[in-house]
């Protein structure tokens, strides 16, 4: 019998004068929770107008919209890149905009993304840019390797781990971008148009891997203009227009069906 | 603590060759940087050498009365000697003045009267050397009221004139090396800039997957005071290359002027080496807050 407590992910790092200001959480369960929330640039241009959204853990949720809608910038309200004007930003629990400069990386590792462009490091192997997002984060030498592996494993990449992102396709590279994204066990990955730069079949099969990891329990918040995807897939889906929510729908198709 | 070290260290000796091109560009700009800044140090100190030099030539000369006693000179020079502004005091006796001022006239090639004289015309003399020069009027208006002095010799306004110059070539190369400063840190701070801004993509997928501020900033900096050093270490052993032949070539300068090589070459490691690296560490300190602070 040990006197140490196990490690509790939970506590890591949060000093106790930082809990006691964290809020009660709004909805049980919810992973993301916008409250109102309104963001507008320096440049007058109102990006979100009153937006309400809840998403609950596990959900696999499309964001569809035309350029400039507000998806993007939802995406970057959640990792607190930017912060919203108006309303409530929770992700996971905490309201973002309470959190201290040292408390937002460590909300980030709770969130894996995606880009369209993968924003791979073109000196570095897959491996090592799997390894980076540990590396960086202060993981433990000896942590790293197993971890890197395991999710290099999950995508199907260990046969190119030691490439450098030229030296594979499109589909590849996005592979690799989502094992970087999982690689801290998020709770959350958001993929920004992750299928954008690839053709038909390879999105398919980054899409079937985003539906493996959310059946792993992870949820995931896609944006997309991919219509044939969304409509196939009956998820939810969340339509955008001119920073208003126009549509929530369970199992929506990607245009309005009347 | 020790982990985020050694991960800082490594990822800035990593990131140092891995961007080759940028990090020897920064390197050779550090270097000829060093170097510039190197050569108007030098500059200034044998300025400095020389304007002193100027300044130490300058003596009060005071011709005693012949009917002064012995034991009154002796007196004398001790009370000249206790004032604070003097550095050094030499009595000339008569006897003496009167051996140079043959042998200067030998030295000019022009025939000694003296043996034509019976007596020796020339009095005895004391020549006070200043600390500062600046004291050369207060000093030469107390030796005025010793009763044993007959004159002081009144070079009061060629003294005034010389330090009018040698003031104003101080002011000058302070205000010249000062200046060559700035440039070193803008163009180094600069160039590091430069090197930093072609990885701001490297920096935002750090800060995407939740590197904190410490672990993004200690790397550059680590590289910085990299690049700093090794650029110190070479402008070092380019100026230990030079220093033999320059030695050689400035054998009559140093010779003539009381310039300490030894000191000079210690001041250059310090400065030289803390240059370099200090603005290693700013410029990459400076640079990387811009992608920290949002």
């Amino acid at each position: 019998m040990t006197l140490v407590a196990p490690a509790n992910p939970a506590r890591r790092g949060g000093r106790r004068w930082f809990r006691r200001r964290r809020p009660a959480p709004i909805v049980d369960q919810a992973v993301v929770v916008l409250h109102d929330v309104t963001k507008r640039y320096p440049n007058g241009k109102m990006a979100l107008v009153d937006v309400d959204l809840v998403i609950p853990k596990g959900d696999f949720v499309f964001l569809v919209g035309p350029s400039g809608a507000g998806k993007s910038t939802i995406m970057r309200l959640l990792i607190r890149d930017e912060l919203a004007t108006g309303g409530q930003v929770v992700v996971d629990g905490q309201d973002v905009a309470r959190l201290s400069r040292r408390q937002i990386p460590r909300v980030r590792r709770t969130i894996g993304i995606v880009f369209q462009d993968f924003k791979l490091l073109p000196t570095k192997t897959v491996q090592e840019n799997v390894a980076f997002a540990l590396e960086v984060t202060g993981t433990q030498h000896r942590l790293i390797r197993p971890q890197v592996d395991r999710v290099l494993a999950l995508v199907g990449l260990s046969s190119v781990a030691n490439h450098v992102p030229r030296q594979l396709s499109g589909g590849e590279q996005q592979r690799t971008a989502i094992a970087r994204a999982l690689v801290h066990d998020p709770k959350l990955i958001i993929a920004d148009e992750p299928t954008g730069n690839l053709d038909p079949l390879i999105s398919w099969e980054i899409i079937q891997l985003l539906l493996r990891i959310n059946e792993l329990g992870v949820t995931v918040m896609m944006a997309t203009h991919d219509a044939d995807v969304v409509t196939a897939l009956r998820r939810r889906v969340v339509a955008l227009e001119e920073g208003r929510i126009i549509r929530d729908e369970i199992g929506g198709a990607y245009h309005r069906e009347d | 603590m020790i982990t985020f070290v050694a991960f800082s260290l490594r990822r800035a000796w990593l990131g140092f060759w891995r961007n080759a091109v940028m990090s020897i560009a920064a390197t050779a700009t550090m270097v000829l940087m060093l170097l510039l800044l190197a050569g108007f140090w030098i500059v200034q100190a044998g300025l400095l050498a020389g304007l002193d030099f100027v300044e130490q030539k300058v003596e009060i000369v005071a011709d005693l009365h012949d009917t002064a006693a012995p034991d009154e000179i002796v007196a004398l020079v001790a009370r000249v000697q206790a004032m604070p502004e003097v550095d050094t005091v030499t009595y000339v006796s008569r006897e003496e003045a009167l051996v140079r001022f043959r042998e200067a006239r030998t030295t000019q090639g022009q025939e000694d009267l003296t043996r034509y004289l019976e007596t020796n015309p020339l009095h005895a003399s004391i020549e006070v050397g200043l600390l500062d020069t600046r004291d050369f009027g207060l000093v030469s208006e107390r030796l005025r009221g010793e009763a044993a002095v007959e004159r002081v010799k009144n070079i009061k306004d060629l003294v005034d004139r010389v330090l009018t110059v040698t003031d104003f070539l101080r002011t000058g190369g302070t205000i010249v090396l000062l200046v060559i400063g700035f440039i070193v840190l803008f163009i180094v701070v600069n160039t590091i800039r430069l090197a930093v801004v072609a990885r701001a993509d490297e920096i935002e997928v750090m800060r995407l997957v939740g590197a904190s501020d410490a672990f993004i900033r200690w790397p550059f900096v680590f590289e910085g005071a990299l690049v700093g050093l090794l650029g110190a270490v070479i402008a070092l052993g380019v100026l230990a290359l030079a220093a033999d032949p320059l030695n050689r070539f400035m054998f009559d300068f140093f010779r003539v002027l009381p310039i300490e090589v030894g000191p000079l070459a210690r001041d250059l490691v310090v400065v030289i080496a803390g240059t370099g690296v200090g603005l290693g560490v700013l410029g990459s300190w400076i640079s990387v807050r811009t992608y920290l602070i949002r």
